[in-house]
């Protein structure tokens, strides 16, 4: 209990110090609204002249992109991969695990005070009155509604751990182009961030579905959208869970090695 | 002639006020409201060729305003500046080459690259003769050691070897006016020795102007026969540092071991501090001699202990920004 | 004149054979740099791929189309890149002062800024983007005369014009706000995204402006059109021809307005 306020302290103040930078958080929600303009107009583009594609027509389509984006928009506010390696590099991730708290839970914390900030004063505003002014299909149904937030969830904890893991390979690495252009890549694509994984080729759709990135985006949003229901629905909310607590475990595994590197070798 | 003429400089910046809270930011967009603050006003002073000043001044007192009109990267409000004869902000590219610059916060250097590089670029940028560099830097790598890294990039050095490489490289091109603002911030006592010398050396030598600016007066002390100090923008003092001492320096401490602790009043001297039977008075040295000072304590009780303090360039000047001369 | 321009070359290649140096000191940062940025290009063309498997065609273009028009566009913001992208952190030299340096040397200081430094990473840019044209014009079948290789350079040449043009332009922003980085990422980069598909997706209020105001529409899809041989009922395809007249214009006012913002730095010293 004593923890949990304490971890609720970092929440508390990273959301005031957003406050401060709310210019920042102005500007990444322009640029995010370009880019849901820019998917906007190509799927419209690609739609055109056809009723529904692989039985999804427009408008649950146009509907997937908002949402989609706006998730994207949530976990903007999160620590990007970069500023993760950055701290690595300069070494102040080597002076936290001095504090008595765990530094893994700690950021969650942080980036969950942040992106409430953001969520509340910036995406979610906009997201309403585009909902509202396009007159968008929402979920129909509590339980669509109530199973829609668990996923999305699900999706920034998945995202949250891997992008950590990735970001503490910095430890072993000396450059980290490569594994940066890796999350980026799989984070795009494979998570269903812009193209549903119905409309992936066969084989790829397969193997994204045996990837974890699909729990970040592609399940939350087919969610809302109504593609998910029933069976499928719960399976792939079991399916999500699973690889959170396989991504959880990885990062933890990361973690005790990176903690155990620096003790010994000083970071 | 003189190396560098100033007459009636002044410097304002407009800024725009801050607005506080998310509407006044937003209500900034539309509206600005603009105050104007003075930097610079209404300074004149001339150097002549082969003279070593020292520039002095709090923070914000006006001192970088004024090095950055003379170097050429600030245009005056109004004013006249001439540095060799040229204006800088009119022929800035041509004032560059008898200047030489030191900011010794930052490195005027390639951050990235190897030490010597940095100054096989300088002789392109300033169109250094092949034996003209060959002699400048066998000069300055003998009096500043440069090769002890010479192949370290600049970001890696301490900052005394930065020091040492953004002052030979300032030199390079033998300018005839040199521009040290702060050359010894953040330096240990040996470093400060070295480069004062150096700084010395050139001046002698070579003959080069030197305008200093700093905040330790004992850079001053060592160097400059003649210190100029401004303060919220204006000269203040202009002359030498003798003078200043005779000028300003009037009030002595004298501080006494008395038998008895008790309170010396006496009229015109001021009791700074006690500690027990210990005093430090300040006196003025046109009201009373030591002397008689002695005496007047003397008749009250028995005196201990006796020593006397002469003024500091330090507390000198301290004392003219308080009480604003 | 001669002279005076010769030196400047001399001098600029000087100070860029320096930077370069610096930044092949980390040997395997060098390579993994260019790399990943091909791969990052590479990831984009995966996208489109997968994108129009299920869809064949976007506002009638194929394929390799897209990819000739997403690799035109690559392939001239690489070279912009390789001069230019340390216009847009430029905000950070003049926050932290370390621009003055800028103006103590008999050098002009556009030039000595831009001689700064010389991002070899836009190798990876260039890679991907040779090599996507090169894949391109095979798949595509494609037999270009010698105007049309002409018209293919102006392009290039002319998109390298244009895309700096904008990043100068935004570094300017600096001179009046202290801040430039930011624009780039907010304003720049998703209109450079919006670029790689085809043009007339978007409204027509986005069509000119991307074509009158800011003219990326003359960095790929109009030059697209003519080396694709596509129709447009309202762009002339020869429109696309005069890519390299816009960029120089285009540079020009954009270079003018930096020096604008010069000299309020110069009375303003912010």
């Amino acid at each position: 209990m004593k923890q949990l306020r304490m971890y609720l302290a970092f929440s508390r103040k990273a959301f005031q110090r957003s406050a401060a930078y709310r210019f920042d958080a102005w500007t990444r929600l322009l640029s995010n609204v370009i880019f849901l303009c820019m998917w906007g107009f190509i799927w419209y583009g690609l739609y055109s002249g056809k009723e529904s594609v692989a039985g999804v027509s427009f408008e649950s389509m146009l509907s997937y992109i908002v949402i989609s984006q706006m998730l994207q928009g949530i976990h903007g506010a999160g620590t990007p991969l970069w500023e993760i390696q950055e701290r690595v590099r300069t070494g102040d991730i080597a002076m936290e695990i001095m504090r008595p708290y765990d530094y893994p839970t700690r950021t969650l914390f942080s980036d969950l005070g942040n992106i409430a900030f953001h969520f509340l004063t910036a995406v979610l505003p906009l997201y309403v009155v585009l909902f509202w002014l396009f007159d968008l299909s929402i979920p129909s149904s509590l339980t669509q509604w109530g199973l829609f937030l668990i996923s999305a969830v699900i999706g920034y904890l998945i995202r949250y751990s891997i992008e950590l893991t990735f970001g503490l390979f910095t430890f072993w690495l000396i450059e980290t182009g490569g594994v940066e252009d890796i999350f980026y890549f799989s984070i795009s694509l494979f998570s269903g961030s812009v193209i549903p994984l119905w409309f992936f080729p066969d084989w790829l759709e397969s193997v994204a579905r045996y990837l974890p990135f699909q729990g970040i985006f592609f399940v939350p949003n087919s969610i809302f959208t109504g593609q998910l229901q029933g069976q499928t629905l719960v399976e792939a909310l079991l399916v999500q869970f699973v690889w959170l607590i396989i991504s959880f475990l990885i990062l933890r595994f990361v973690w005790a090695k990176a903690t155990s590197k620096i003790v010994v070798q000083g970071g | 002639m003189n190396a560098i003429e100033v007459k009636h400089l002044s410097k304002q910046y407009v800024i725009a006020k801050r607005q506080e809270g998310m509407w006044g930011a937003i209500r900034s967009l539309f509206h600005r409201e603009y105050i104007t603050k003075t930097a610079v006003e209404d300074v004149s002073f001339s150097i002549e060729a082969g003279e070593m000043v020292g520039y002095i001044g709090p923070n914000g007192a006006g001192k970088s305003t004024t090095i950055k009109m003379l170097t050429g990267i600030l245009v005056p409000t109004s004013g006249e500046v001439r540095v060799g004869g040229l204006v800088p902000y009119k022929e800035r590219q041509k004032n560059a080459r008898q200047i030489g610059v030191v900011f010794g916060q930052r490195s005027q250097l390639w951050w990235d690259l190897p030490t010597i590089e940095s100054f096989e670029l300088l002789k392109e940028v300033y169109h250094i003769s092949d034996r003209r560099y060959r002699r400048n830097m066998d000069t300055f790598t003998e009096i500043l050691k440069l090769d002890e890294f010479f192949q370290t990039p600049v970001r890696q050095l301490s900052l005394g070897q930065r020091m040492r490489a953004d002052i030979a490289a300032s030199l390079l091109h033998d300018p005839s006016i040199l521009f040290l603002d702060e050359p010894t911030i953040g330096l240990d006592v040996v470093a400060k020795e070295r480069m004062r010398t150096f700084i010395q050396e050139m001046n002698k030598e070579r003959g080069i102007t030197v305008i200093l600016t700093t905040h330790d007066m004992s850079d001053i002390e060592k160097l400059c026969k003649r210190m100029i100090l401004i303060d919220k923008g204006r000269v203040m003092y202009d002359g030498g540092l003798e003078k200043i001492k005779e000028h300003f320096g009037t009030s002595r401490i004298l501080i006494v071991d008395v038998e008895k602790d008790i309170s010396l009043n006496i009229e015109g001297v001021e009791v700074i501090r006690e500690e027990g039977i210990r005093k430090w008075l300040r006196f003025n040295r046109e009201e009373y001699t030591a002397a008689q000072l002695i005496q007047q304590i003397s008749e009250k009780t028995e005196i201990i202990d006796i020593s006397l303090q002469e003024p500091e360039i330090d507390s000198i000047i301290r004392q003219m920004y308080e009480q604003g001369l | 004149m001669l002279a005076f321009w010769l030196r400047g070359y001399r001098l600029y290649f000087r100070m860029v054979g320096a930077s370069i140096r610096a930044q092949m000191q980390y040997r395997y940062a060098f390579f993994m740099n260019i790399l990943g940025w091909a791969m990052s290009y590479a990831g984009t063309a995966v996208t489109m791929w997968v994108m129009l498997s299920s869809f064949k065609a976007l506002a009638g273009w194929t394929f390799w189309e897209l990819i000739f028009l997403f690799a035109l566009a690559v392939l001239s913001w690489g070279v912009c890149v390789l001069f230019f992208s340390h216009f847009r952190s430029m905000d950070q030299y003049i926050v932290n002062g370390t621009f003055d340096r800028f103006l103590i040397r008999p050098l002009h200081p556009f030039f000595h800024f831009m001689a700064m430094k010389f991002d070899v990473g836009a190798f990876g840019q260039l890679l991907f983007s040779i090599a996507a044209v090169v894949i391109a014009y095979i798949q595509l079948g494609l037999d270009w005369s010698l105007w049309k290789w002409g018209v293919f350079l102006g392009a290039v040449a002319g998109g390298v014009f244009i895309q700096s043009g904008i990043v100068v332009l935004i570094s300017a922003i600096a001179f009046w706000t202290t801040r430039s980085e930011r624009f780039y990422w907010v304003v720049m980069f998703p209109a450079k995204s919006m670029m790689n598909y085809p043009l007339t997706l978007y409204p027509r209020i986005l069509q000119w402006l991307f074509i009158f105001i800011m003219p990326f529409a003359f960095v790929n899809y109009l030059p697209a059109l003519l080396l694709l041989d596509k129709k447009h009922p309202v762009y002339s395809p020869y429109w696309g021809s005069v890519s390299l007249l816009v960029g120089i214009l285009f540079f020009w006012i954009c270079y003018r307005i930096w020096m604008l913002g010069l000299s309020r730095y110069k009375s303003t010293g912010s």
